[in-house]
């Protein structure tokens, strides 16, 4: 694999909390590599498997979701059905035999600058190994 | 195996009464294999109706088609359809009450029990059989097979043919039914999800070989998606080759369909379309193995939803196709639903 | 054929520093679709808006994407822009390459390269926005009210005086609550009759204010401005105008039961009045009670005697239906039952009572006319044990949480023992004391000091009688010895519950609970007079156990909210909700299972959104197998997209 391969992330980040400590992070001036590309949802409980699976379609080495920690969801319980629903999907990709790590979820509150700072360095750490992900990936 | 001179009784006199428009049920085949499905409209057919180890088809398939038949229709019959369902055929019927694709007075259950065996799977049969081709498959009074060829008969013990996923049979007998044939007999579950085992037990690099192999295969003939019940989408998400056009579908709605997956079957493009049947069918599959006895290819489709089966059992304590009134899996949750997979 | 203009800010060097800025621009120009690109060093500025609006008009613009800080900032700012241009303010996306890109890294080229896919992504986003407007719909500028204890009479009364007309619904045949049981409120010793009588009095002539008592909400429909509510009005068997408390029919009744107004240290009659000062002042006859179980037909006597003919065994009850903009549940408490505590005798000593039954005992118009005496012999105490924290502060056999009260009604309790029996010695054993109000602590304090109030701290292990007494066995944690006292009396401060029948109203209307059974506020911090339904608010001990003021602010809160959507004629709402592709849906309902706003509804078959109530989470869309739902400019078809420019696709 290249010296110079640099993963590729999509980020699904719920509005309320992870995309605003995102935010918060940038506020802070806090520093992390710029292989995540960030996409707003509203809620962790609008991410569907479907944007999984297709981020890895399209080449993404790696996929984050994060939302509100359980019980602060601004809608209430969305993140709920999110936990259950990408369990599975962790699970599915895992016995197929992807990575476990290219798939990951976090809960990062709206608060928590520095923790989003320190998953971005710890994701893009373990995917470097790991090379470009090509098993779901469309013409490699 | 059940004798069903009770059902067929029943089914006599509900054709008769007009209780029902038609009854979906077993019959014998052709081509070598003993049992078909079989359409009966008349109460004088029903003795064509068969029940033996060869009924291996899930019949609830056609509760979709007759769906999509009354939907067309401007003034429907609204009579129920009889079905023989086995034991996990009925827990297809749950899956389907469970999300309002049917109404219970749509069908009127003719369940038969596997009691202490099951079906066989035609390709073990054809092993044993060694090229003779089997004329009657029954089960003796020691719950062994037997089986007649034109040369005689062939005995073999239960587990050498029975299909490996009534090896972990969960409902021998159905658990939704408006008649019962056969014995109500308790069997002890062998193994619950045993089949998996192997597979999981592989590292991550010899599952993925494993399954690139397999999918490999695939020729997208979405014959997996046709023989599946609670495949009844009329547009499939992953691959809409099937609008489902009318007067009311907006330029914007046709336009609206993404193409999640490519067309061409791409080993890419066949992972994706069997992980998101697979997601789809999550707390839905019912295990009736139709998926993978449709594929031309003998991909092993069965791991594929059955560990998402596991994971719903275990991870959630979600078991599927028994209660009706149960929440779908992936709309409830638990507080203690794990989370140590979240950072 | 989209026309999309890009406008990438500098920010300064916030962004430019880090962001070869022009470089973007060019890119993006060459991007499909997009007719207009530039940079300028302060977009948010009256020139840099002016850019927007000008390439709006010159370039025929149909979609903005702004390529700047955090949409948290300037969104709104972007989007009156393009409103004052004439572009529908839905078609302007920010696409955030400060907080999230040149604030983090400081490579520069990588830093270019993913602003460029941040803002390309934001470029397919805005392609496929849908022009909306704010959804508005009409309000009914009327309320009801749940509950009449304190908390409800303050937000009936604030709503009234505010000029909206308020029906204010209270089960019983009187409203006051449990204040109006109440013999003096600590820290003042105010008579709490005399302070309360007056608010209720108000409530009685107040033009605006509609009083239902002895009536119940049987069921609410509708949504926030709109609600329909049914309620039913039981019979009490007298016309309130006729009547005039004269009491003659009480003297006649054969019938007693116990009375509930004395927490069944009396009896009363099946016909009766609560209180003397009940609102409305009328009596009710009980038909639970009359007539007796072993007659089928009421006695007649109480018809017999009555002059006014105020009587009418032949009333019914009556379903009445209004129509309401928001609802003020303020359903209050009662105390957690002594049955429960097996440690203290499960209830069934008489001389173990309750703090609202103590404070009965203390009430001039209480079952003893204020004297302090044992129920079971009508002697005064001369040892009275009172026991905090009693079903409190017990997640392992009754409630985890502390009811908040009990500190002070206990010394309050063992003041005014004190001050009815002055040779008498009160105990309180305690495990802390919280005394957080205003004059609370010197309160407690002079219980102490001036009424020689013993303290022990320790908790009690049992309670049970002998030869008349009370034994008491507890501990003093600060001596360490185990103490025993023969008392004549104990009264538990029971744990704070909400009132019994809260669970089955808040089913009706569909409030959430939290883990005790109290109504769920929306945030516990920054909005605890707000369910999380629109337009239903939270008031008094139906949401936490809290005392007297903290009710009455609760009320006040609740009614200014309350007010906030009463005072428009219309409510506008964010239009980015739900939608259902009909040919898609089977009807699964796994959707409406998940909503958490009760949004989505099955109407023959097929879903349909209410998009008054759909705050546009998209929770549905992710669950809906068949992509039949999906929430506007956010599609499912946008994120695909948006995953494409992210990975540079």
């Amino acid at each position: 694999m290249a010296e110079d391969y640099e993963p590729r992330i999509v980020a699904f980040l719920c509005k309320w909390c992870s995309s605003a400590g995102s935010d918060l992070a940038g506020v802070s001036r806090m520093e992390y590599p710029p292989n995540v590309v960030p996409i707003q949802v509203m809620c962790s409980g609008s991410v569907s498997p479907l944007y999984i699976f297709s981020a890895f379609n399209k080449g993404a080495d790696g996929v984050l979701v994060s939302g509100c920690h359980p019980g602060d969801c601004h809608y209430i319980k969305g993140n709920y059905y999110a936990r259950r629903r990408l369990n599975l999907v962790k699970k599915l990709l895992e016995y197929i035999g992807l990575e476990p790590q290219r798939f990951q979820m976090s809960w990062i509150s709206a608060a928590e600058g520095t923790k989003y700072t320190q998953i971005i360095k710890n994701f893009v750490k373990e995917l470097k190994p790991l090379g470009p992900q090509t098993k779901m990936r469309r013409n490699p | 195996m059940a004798n069903i001179e009770d059902l067929k009784e029943e089914a006599k006199k509900l054709l008769r009464e007009g209780k029902v428009k038609y009854i979906i049920g077993y019959g014998a085949g052709t081509n070598g294999w003993p049992a078909a499905p079989l359409f009966i409209k008349k109460h004088e057919d029903v003795d064509k109706l068969v029940w033996n180890p060869t009924c291996v088809h899930n019949l609830v398939r056609f509760l979709v088609d007759e769906k999509r038949r009354k939907a067309r229709q401007k003034q429907p019959d609204k009579r129920p359809v009889g079905i023989m369902v086995k034991g996990c055929d009925s827990r297809a019927v749950v899956v389907l009450l469970q999300e309002k694709f049917i109404d219970r007075n749509d069908v009127y259950i003719l369940g038969v029990s596997c009691g202490k065996t099951g079906v066989v799977d035609d390709a073990k049969l054809s092993k044993k059989m060694g090229g003779k081709k089997a004329k009657k498959v029954e089960v003796d009074a020691q719950d062994r097979f037997v089986v007649t060829t034109e040369e005689g008969t062939v005995e073999a013990a239960a587990e050498e043919l029975l299909a490996e996923r009534c090896l972990e049979c969960k409902a021998n007998f159905p658990v939704i039914y408006d008649v019962l044939s056969g014995e109500k007999t308790k069997r002890p579950l062998d193994k619950p999800f045993g089949s998996l085992e192997k597979i999981e037990s592989l590292s991550a690099a010899e599952r993925w070989s494993f399954w690139k192999e397999q999918l490999d295969k695939c020729i997208r003939c979405y014959a997996c998606r046709s023989a599946c019940p609670m495949c009844y989408c009329d547009e499939c998400v992953v691959d809409s080759i099937n609008l489902a056009v009318t007067a009311d579908t907006t330029a914007d709605e046709k336009a609206q369909r993404i193409r999640w997956v490519q067309r061409s079957a791409e080993s890419s493009e066949n992972l994706i379309y069997h992980l998101v049947r697979a997601i789809h069918l999550a707390g839905r599959c019912i295990d009736c193995g139709e998926c993978e006895r449709a594929c031309p290819l003998d991909i092993p489709l069965r791991f594929l939803n059955k560990k998402l089966e596991k994971e719903a059992k275990e991870l959630f304590g979600y078991e599927v196709g028994f209660d009706s009134a149960l929440p779908a899996l992936i709309s409830s949750f638990r507080d203690e639903d794990p989370q140590d997979f979240i950072r | 054929m989209k026309r999309t203009g890009v406008f990438i800010c500098h920010c300064g060097i916030n962004i430019a520093g880090t962001v070869d800025v022009k470089n973007v621009a060019e890119q993006l120009a060459k991007h499909p679709g997009v007719v207009h690109s530039e940079d300028y060093v302060y977009m948010c500025s009256d020139p840099g808006q002016n850019l927007i609006e000008q390439a709006i008009k010159e370039k025929k613009l149909d979609g903005v994407v702004v390529a700047c800080c955090s949409p948290n900032l300037h969104e709104t700012t972007f989007r009156n822009a393009a409103k004052r241009a004439g572009l529908n303010s839905f078609r302007c996306e920010i696409a955030n390459i400060r907080e999230q890109c040149s604030w983090v890294h400081k490579d520069k080229p990588k830093a270019t390269q993913k602003a460029t896919k941040i803002a390309r992504s934001a470029i397919e986003k805005v392609r496929q926005n849908e022009s909306l407007d704010a959804l508005s719909v009409p309000v009914t500028r009327r309320a009801l009210v749940v509950g009449g204890g304190i908390s409800g009479i303050q937000a009936a009364l604030d709503l009234g005086n505010s000029g909206f007309e308020v029906i204010l619904v209270e089960r019983n045949p009187s409203i006051g609550g449990h204040m109006i049981q109440l013999s003096e409120t600590f820290p003042t010793l105010d008579c709490s009759q005399c302070i309360l009588t007056p608010k209720m009095v108000e409530v009685s002539r107040h033009p605006k204010i509609k009083l239902m008592t002895y009536s119940e909400v049987q069921d609410v429909s509708g949504y926030v401005g709109n609600f329909k509510v049914k309620i039913l009005k039981k019979p009490t068997y007298v016309d309130p105008a006729k009547c005039t408390l004269c009491d003659e029919c009480t003297k006649v009744c054969p019938i007693v039961v116990p009375n509930e107004f004395d927490l069944g240290l009396t009896g009363r009659r099946a016909i009766y009045i609560p209180f003397p000062q009940a609102i409305p002042a009328s009596y009710t006859l009980d038909d639970k009670n009359c007539p007796d179980p072993f007659t089928t037909i009421a006695c007649g006597k109480c018809a017999d005697v009555c002059k006014p003919k105020a009587i009418d065994y032949d009333q019914q009850p009556e379903i009445i239906e209004e129509e309401v903009g928001v609802i003020i549940v303020a359903t209050g408490f009662d105390l957690y039952d002594k049955e429960n505590m097996a440690e203290y005798g499960f209830g069934k000593y008489a001389d173990v009572l309750d703090g609202l039954q103590f404070e009965r005992l203390c009430s001039a118009s209480g079952p003893t006319q204020g004297q302090i005496l044992r129920p079971s012999d009508h002697q005064e105490p001369k040892e009275v044990v009172f026991i905090q924290c009693s079903g409190s502060r017990d997640p392992e056999n009754h409630c985890a949480y502390c009811s908040k009260i009990c500190c002070m009604y206990t010394v309050k309790h063992a003041m005014l023992y004190k001050h009815h029996v002055h040779d008498g010695q009160a105990y309180i054993f305690y495990i802390d004391i919280r005394s957080g109000g205003k004059g609370y602590e010197e309160f407690v304090q002079r219980a102490v000091e001036e009424d020689g109030v013993v303290y022990l701290r320790g908790k009690v292990s049992k309670v049970f009688e002998e030869n008349g007494k009370i034994i008491v066995w507890g501990v003093d944690t600060l001596t360490g010895k185990p103490i025993e006292i023969a008392a004549d009396m104990v009264v538990l401060a029971q744990a704070m519950r909400p009132s019994t029948g809260a669970q089955e109203l808040a089913k009706k209307l569909k409030l959430a609970l939290d883990k005790d059974g109290f109504l769920a506020e929306a945030h516990p911090k920054l909005r605890p007079v707000e369910s999380v339904t629109s337009g239903m608010f939270l008031a008094g001990a139906a949401q936490a156990p809290k005392d007297i003021p903290e009710a009455v602010a609760q009320a006040s809160g609740a009614a200014a909210k309350a007010i906030a959507i009463l005072s428009q004629e219309r409510l506008f709402h964010s239009p980015t909700v739900a939608k259902v592709i009909s040919n898609l849906c089977t009807g699964c309902g796994m959707c409406v299972a998940v909503c958490p706003y009760d949004a989505l509804a099955l109407k023959e078959g097929k879903v349909e959104v209410n998009e008054v109530l759909c705050e546009g989470c998209g929770t549905c869309t992710a669950t809906c197998l068949r992509s039949a739902i999906q929430v506007k400019n956010l599609t499912q078809q946008q994120v695909a997209e948006m995953i494409n420019a992210c990975l540079g696709g």
